[in-house]
């Protein structure tokens, strides 16, 4: 049998030595993928199923949340009250702006972009951070301090309700899980920065930007629950 | 020679796999979709304090569901206008939507048969409480005590109920898991005693303290 060159079906490795295109332009797909269409297809619906999970894994914070503000209310009304609602708004934006800077490092990789793709792909990281400090510094450690902490770590002396620690059990879990997400989405977003440097996105291939991205709108979408259920109650 | 990766591939050019180009969104629909997503932040804040100005300055008591529906409305177009644009299902295979539709199917299941018994608790069905007694409580005079109820005055009776640890709230009332699941249970010999799955397990912060006024009263007899 005669071999049969199809071109862009080759695997990895066969891309010859001397050839000096950028990253993005070589890139052929994984050898059990038809072409890197296929595999930007499968990697996509693959980032979906994971957000499938993800989701389900917040919506367990978001049923304890529903179940136990049903069984006690007025503990809940309480609890949000000990809550500033400017910090919520503040973080909401940095998080609505970074969902923005990566839909447009999406955007930048689409069009080759490299420059606007790095500088969104900071902004983002940034983002993240600004999230945190906030969290942390003007949230986080002013409760702790205080002692509004879930079940039996709770020790705030002056509590209305005898249900408090279980506002704070949910306050702590469900907004630690989301911090912990934009950790790793931080983490990501160096990942992608140190890529983008080496000229590894572009039009043809920018699976690991578009996946990123959709688990950064993903953690945005859980705040944009988290925020009114904890914040604006009353 | 056809390599397996070269099969693979003709099969799927035979079924007419074609390639569908990838849609670039364009600069003015993502500032758009942004700053209808600021917008809608700042109307879900200005909704809660308007809200409370509107209680306030006449004197009415707006119910809670107005509060958490008009946040959850907002909350979910903000999260459709996510979806679409930035997170282009619009534009994407219509696969991951399924996706992403199922998965807050399971959700809807999830709260929703969580959620269904939420009346319920505390309490015994009436025509299941002939089948729960013998069991349950293996005491006479108890049919009308629910078995939450039962399960503290058990606790009290085998001198291990912590009033320290009522407050910490587990339940409406004083559930099971105030007063039940402590250690050192002496196990009595009744084969009703040994229904009730509280012997030797061991928690942090439940040490057995030497009762004191609570059996004062003297209620019922010693095992």
């Amino acid at each position: 049998m005669a071999t049969i060159d199809l071109g862009k079906h080759g695997a990895h490795g066969q891309v010859p030595a001397n050839d000096d295109r950028p990253y993005h332009e070589r890139y052929h797909a994984a050898h059990h993928f038809v072409d890197r269409e296929h595999e930007f297809d499968a990697v996509k619906m693959g980032v979906w199923l994971f957000l499938a999970t993800e989701v389900l894994l917040f919506s367990g914070m978001f049923v304890a949340y529903a179940i136990f503000r049903m069984m006690h209310p007025e503990a809940f009304i309480n609890g949000s009250g000990y809550l500033d609602v400017s910090w919520g708004l503040l973080n909401t934006v940095v998080l609505l702006l970074s969902s923005y800077t990566v839909a447009a490092a999406v955007r930048h990789a689409q069009t080759g972009n490299q420059k606007w793709l790095r500088i969104n792909i900071v902004l983002t990281f940034l983002a993240g951070l600004a999230f945190l400090l906030i969290k942390l510094i003007f949230e986080y450690y002013p409760k702790f301090v205080q002692g509004k902490l879930p079940g039996k770590f709770f020790s705030y002396p002056y509590a209305e309700n005898p249900y408090e620690p279980l506002f704070w059990g949910v306050y702590w879990g469900a907004t630690g899980i989301h911090a912990s997400h934009v950790i790793v989405g931080m983490g990501l977003f160096a990942w992608l920065y140190v890529r983008a440097r080496k000229l590894h996105f572009g039009p043809g291939h920018y699976n690991a930007v578009e996946g990123v991205g959709l688990y950064w709108h993903i953690v945005d979408i859980v705040w944009i629950f988290l925020f009114p259920l904890l914040y604006l109650i009353h | 020679m056809t390599s397996h990766a070269d099969s693979h591939a003709e099969h799927f050019d035979a079924h007419g796999h074609k390639d569908h180009g990838h849609v670039i969104v364009s600069v003015a629909t993502l500032r758009l979709v942004l700053g209808a997503l600021l917008f809608f932040t700042l109307l879900t804040v200005g909704a809660a304090k308007g809200e409370q100005w509107i209680a306030e300055v006449f004197q009415v008591t707006i119910p809670q569901s107005i509060n958490v529906i008009v946040a959850l409305s907002i909350a979910v177009v903000k999260t459709i206008l996510v979806v679409t644009f930035f997170m282009q299902l619009k534009y994407d295979n219509p696969l991951n939507t399924m996706i992403f539709v199922f998965t807050i199917l399971t959700v809807a299941f999830f709260l929703g048969f969580t959620t269904l018994d939420l009346g319920n608790r505390d309490s015994i069905d009436r025509t299941k409480a002939r089948y729960i007694r013998p069991g349950g409580t293996g005491l006479a005079g108890t049919e009308t005590l629910a078995i939450t109820e039962f399960a503290k005055l058990q606790a009290k009776r085998n001198e291990t109920y912590d009033p320290h640890h009522a407050h910490h709230g587990h339940g409406q009332g004083q559930s099971i898991t105030d007063a039940g699941y402590l250690p050192k249970v002496p196990r009595v010999g009744s084969s009703a005693q040994a229904s009730r799955p509280v012997t030797k397990i061991t928690l942090p912060g439940f040490a057995v303290e030497a009762d004191d006024d609570d059996d004062a009263h003297g209620e019922g007899p010693a095992h």
